[in-house]
């Protein structure tokens, strides 16, 4: 156990996942359409330490959820390595699935046709917990989850939101020390989600859990406040706090108001002329400017002295975290950070 | 929530494993009653034509003289074999299908469990149907000898063994394929052609006979015939040779289904295919 081992809960290391076509013999059983190699993750690393929670982004096809199955034991790296608690989850699958709680993406993985007590017991005995042991955890569990009174009901006729929490309080059933979940608020209404996310960040904060957490929904990891895990095309283009990823990627911008559309049209192409980009046109009369070390107010405005007129209003926003992320994408010289 | 629960606990072992899928097996059944009692009247009705045939065929010399009996033993054994057989199969597609392979592939439980853990209900079930299949057609008219029903049970528990075993080597290609079983619909095939469930296997031409005799069902139906009908038929199979012969598909069979599943989780797991569908 390395250093770093003993104080991460989870530690990948130059982790490479490469997909073969099936075996030629195999065309006798199956036909598959992956004629060649693909390679889903390329050397990926990174670290995740107790009551800290990861959020791991990135498009469709970037490694996320094949990184997720690695770590659970689900399919083998090609090389390199992940561990969870110490235990490589390749070699040591058995140990590292008693301390991982997993929540997959898909929501049919709770059994339908049977109650929430049932799904939670189920999971409880494959823990290998005592029944009493599981029955105070499931009291519990569903407490803190949000779904008290809600033991005897049939899984299938739960909400979206509550289906959701129930694959959350599976998850935290048995105490983890790490919690994988894979987009838990995916198909889940975004107050819903909202609530679902704070849940998921007092939980990791009170237990001391290490998450590492994959999402689409920008505006959940501006809530988890949380680290950033940016990968594209199985590498990471980006691994630290959002401030960071901010100052980094985007400057603040400049949201300029003028009086007619006329003023609007002429500043924007003074402002492409002298070099400023001009992000996008609000309505008719207002532009967005994105300012960075060499773009300043003093610029802009300097542009547009013969305009100050016809200026409106002025003010200085946040870049959205969509553009950022863009901006991440579209560097793909940046490497790993 | 602030109950201390140890997470550091040890694998649940064989017994929590099975009781925990058996319990999802049972739920899972009785939240569909009718169709439980359809599946049982499909079971017992196949009866009632065989025991209109039997009056209309009469006192055959290959089957015994007494053919509804000899039927039921029949009917009776491939109900439980390909219960046994059919198990895991159908309860890995199943699982595939609803999407909660992956979920009980991450609990903390030993993979090579599985086929016996899943194989629970069906192998129940069955047996049950076997049994019922006894009772009816006891009530019906067929007739046992009752110091053969050890042996017969022996016969039967080494016969279930094996189709077990065939089920595993199936569910391993399931597994690669994530859809049908394709040695299984082979084996049925065969067995429902050749193992004589329904007629005698002296019937059969030479070289169909001589495929019979890799069949572990052959042995089952037959040697229970031995032991239960007075006169079993013109194909008489000794509980003696059919012990021996189930022992060693047993050996064969159980040894070449673990390490062909095992290689098939190795396979599927290399191909990242594993809990998905």
């Amino acid at each position: 156990m390395s250093t770093s081992q003993k104080h991460a809960s989870i530690v990948v290391s130059d982790l490479v996942k490469v997909y073969d076509p099936s075996p030629r013999w195999m065309s006798f059983l199956v036909r598959s359409n992956l004629k060649h190699s693909v390679t889903a993750v390329s050397g990926i690393s990174f670290e995740v330490e107790p009551g800290e929670i990861c959020v791991v982004l990135g498009p469709n096809g970037a490694g996320k959820t094949t990184t997720f199955r690695v770590l659970v034991g689900l399919t083998t790296p090609t090389s390199g390595s992940a561990t969870v608690m110490g235990y490589n989850a390749d070699k040591e699958a058995l140990s590292v699935r008693k301390m991982v709680g997993w929540m997959p993406a898909d929501q049919r993985a709770l059994l339908m046709r049977h109650s929430v007590n049932e799904n939670l017991r189920f999971h409880g005995q494959l823990q290998g917990m005592e029944r009493d042991e599981m029955d105070r955890a499931i009291d519990e569990t569903l407490e803190l989850v949000g779904l008290d009174g809600w033991g005897t009901s049939t899984c299938f006729a739960l909400s979206t939101g509550m289906k959701a929490r129930l694959q959350l309080a599976r998850a935290l059933l048995h105490r983890p020390s790490v919690l994988i979940l894979d987009e838990p608020t995916g198909a889940v209404d975004p107050v819903a989600s909202h609530e679902l996310v704070q849940l998921i960040r007092e939980i990791v904060s009170e237990r001391q859990i290490a998450a590492l957490i994959s999402s689409h929904r920008l505006e959940e990891i501006e809530t988890l406040h949380s680290r950033v895990l940016l990968l594209d095309e199985g590498r990471v283009r980006y691994d630290g706090d959002l401030n960071a990823l901010r100052e980094k990627y985007a400057g603040p911008r400049l949201t300029i108001e003028f009086r007619t559309t006329a003023s609007a049209a002429e500043a924007g192409l003074a402002l492409k002329t002298a070099g400023v980009g001009v992000i996008t046109h609000l309505g008719a009369t207002g532009i967005v400017c994105e300012l960075n070390p060499d773009i300043t107010h003093s610029n802009v405005l300097r542009v547009l002295q013969d305009q100050t007129e016809d200026i409106v209003s002025l003010q200085e926003s946040e870049t959205p975290l969509h553009a950022i992320l863009a901006n991440v994408y579209k560097d793909k010289q940046g490497g790993q950070e | 929530m602030t109950t201390d629960i140890g997470a550091r606990r040890i694998s649940p072992g064989w017994r929590k494993t099975a009781g925990a899928f058996l319990r999802v097996d049972v739920i899972e059944e009785i939240n569909y009653p009718l169709t439980l009692v359809m599946q049982l009247l499909g079971i017992i009705v196949p009866l009632i034509p065989f025991f209109f045939i039997s009056e209309l065929v009469g006192n055959s010399r290959t089957t015994g003289g007494d053919y509804f009996t000899f039927t039921v033993i029949g009917l009776a054994l491939t109900a439980a074999l390909t219960g046994a057989m059919s198990g895991f199969g159908s309860s890995l597609q199943r699982a595939f299908q609803r999407g909660t392979m992956e979920v009980f592939l991450v609990e903390p439980v030993p993979w090579t469990i599985l086929p016996l853990a899943m194989n629970q209900w069906t192998l129940m079930f069955g047996g049950l149907s076997g049994l019922l299949i006894f009772g009816v057609g006891w009530l019906m008219g067929a007739t046992f000898v009752v110091s053969g029903i050890p042996v017969a049970i022996l016969i039967a528990v080494l016969g279930i063994i094996s189709s077990t075993a065939i089920g595993i080597c199936s569910a391993a290609i399931l597994l690669l394929t994530l859809k049908s079983a394709p040695l299984i619909r082979l084996y049925s095939l065969a067995a429902s052609l050749l193992a004589g469930s329904i007629f005698s296997v002296s019937q059969l031409p030479d070289w169909a006979r001589y495929i019979s005799y890799a069949l572990p069902h052959t042995y089952v139906i037959n040697a229970t015939r031995t032991a239960l009908m007075d006169d079993p038929g013109t194909f008489e199979m000794s509980t003696t040779t059919a012990i021996i012969a189930l022992s060693i598909f047993n050996v064969v069979f159980l040894a070449g289904g673990f390490y062909m599943f095992r290689k098939a989780l190795e396979l599927s797991r290399k191909m990242g295919t594993l809990g998905g569908y």
